[in-house]
């Protein structure tokens, strides 16, 4: 599903060694791989932007007993990140994203389950070392 | 082997199923930790495990408090650690479900396929009876609910 992003085209943090620049080419991207290569950790710097980014909302499995439909149906104008999608994200909240064209997300996992989501919504992190620097960023993952 | 579950209800009552696997791996399986544990997590997150407590991250070589490892990696490691319980297997990426399908041991649900490109045999249920599989179109079968 190609869709343009409505909140940003382009996110980047910096926490202490780790440089995030991320560009979105869609309104949902899906962030998916192996394990351990550095989503929740994307996720994690994402969320400490969220004290000083008022564009920015962070879900994770803490929130595993929160209405996540409810939640994200309430809010307008955000990036939603929300790691732990695969446990969170019901048939019924993944519609609803799939059609959302107030908000934009960053969903992180492996299920595209009715998110109507194709290979040009899935993206995976990528690392490489400048210095003494860890630079996170997208590449596409088919 | 292990034996995986697609139905909740085919899980037998007595015992816990357990979703959140993150949870439960910070609460309970981190203070059983031993040996075993170093080389998966050296194989899945390719982190040095540096006692109970502790791992080498492996971006920038920093010592991390062990709860940063992945949430495919704390998995396999609740799975292998607690045999007795049933763990959610869908935050598993394929180098964990690599690791997962090769454990002696060990209990897992999900109602959709994850299976690893290279798979060992694993033990199913279908709805009355467990028996052995070890192809991967047949594994995916009997998750799709063909005959």
């Amino acid at each position: 599903m190609k869709s343009k992003p409505v909140i940003m085209e382009h996110f980047s943090t910096v926490h202490t060694s780790f440089v995030i620049d991320f560009s979105f080419t869609n309104n949902v991207t899906i962030l998916t791989g192996d394990s351990g290569t550095g989503k929740t950790v994307v996720y994690s710097f994402i969320k400490e932007c969220m004290a000083v980014n008022a564009d920015i909302l962070c879900l994770n499995y803490l929130d595993y007993q929160r209405d996540i439909k409810d939640i994200i149906s309430n809010t307008e104008g955000k990036l939603i990140v929300i790691d732990n999608a695969d446990i969170l994200l019901d048939d019924d909240t993944r519609k609803y994203i799939s059609l959302d064209n107030r908000n934009q997300y960053l969903i992180i996992g492996r299920n595209p389950k009715n998110l109507f989501v194709t290979k040009e919504n899935l993206f995976e992190v990528v690392s490489r070392k400048r210095g003494e620097q860890t630079e996170l960023s997208l590449k596409e993952y088919l | 082997m292990i034996t995986i579950f697609k139905d909740r209800k085919d899980i037998p009552q007595d015992m816990e199923y357990v979703e959140l696997n993150d949870v439960f791996f910070n609460q309970n399986t981190v203070s059983m930790l031993d040996e075993k544990a170093g080389g998966i997590i050296e194989q899945i997150d390719d982190s040095k495990f540096l006692g109970k407590y502790k791992i080498c991250s492996r971006f920038n070589d920093v010592v991390l408090d062990i709860d940063k490892l992945s949430a495919g990696c704390k998995t396999v490691l609740n799975v292998l650690y607690y045999p007795d319980k049933v763990f959610c297997l869908k935050e598993c990426g394929n180098n964990a479900l690599e690791v997962l399908y090769g454990l002696d041991e060990g209990n897992v649900y999900s109602d959709y396929a994850l299976i690893p490109f290279n798979m060992d045999k694993v033990m199913v249920w279908n709805g009355t009876e467990k028996y052995g599989v070890n192809d991967y179109e047949e594994l995916k079968g009997w998750w799709d609910n063909e005959k």
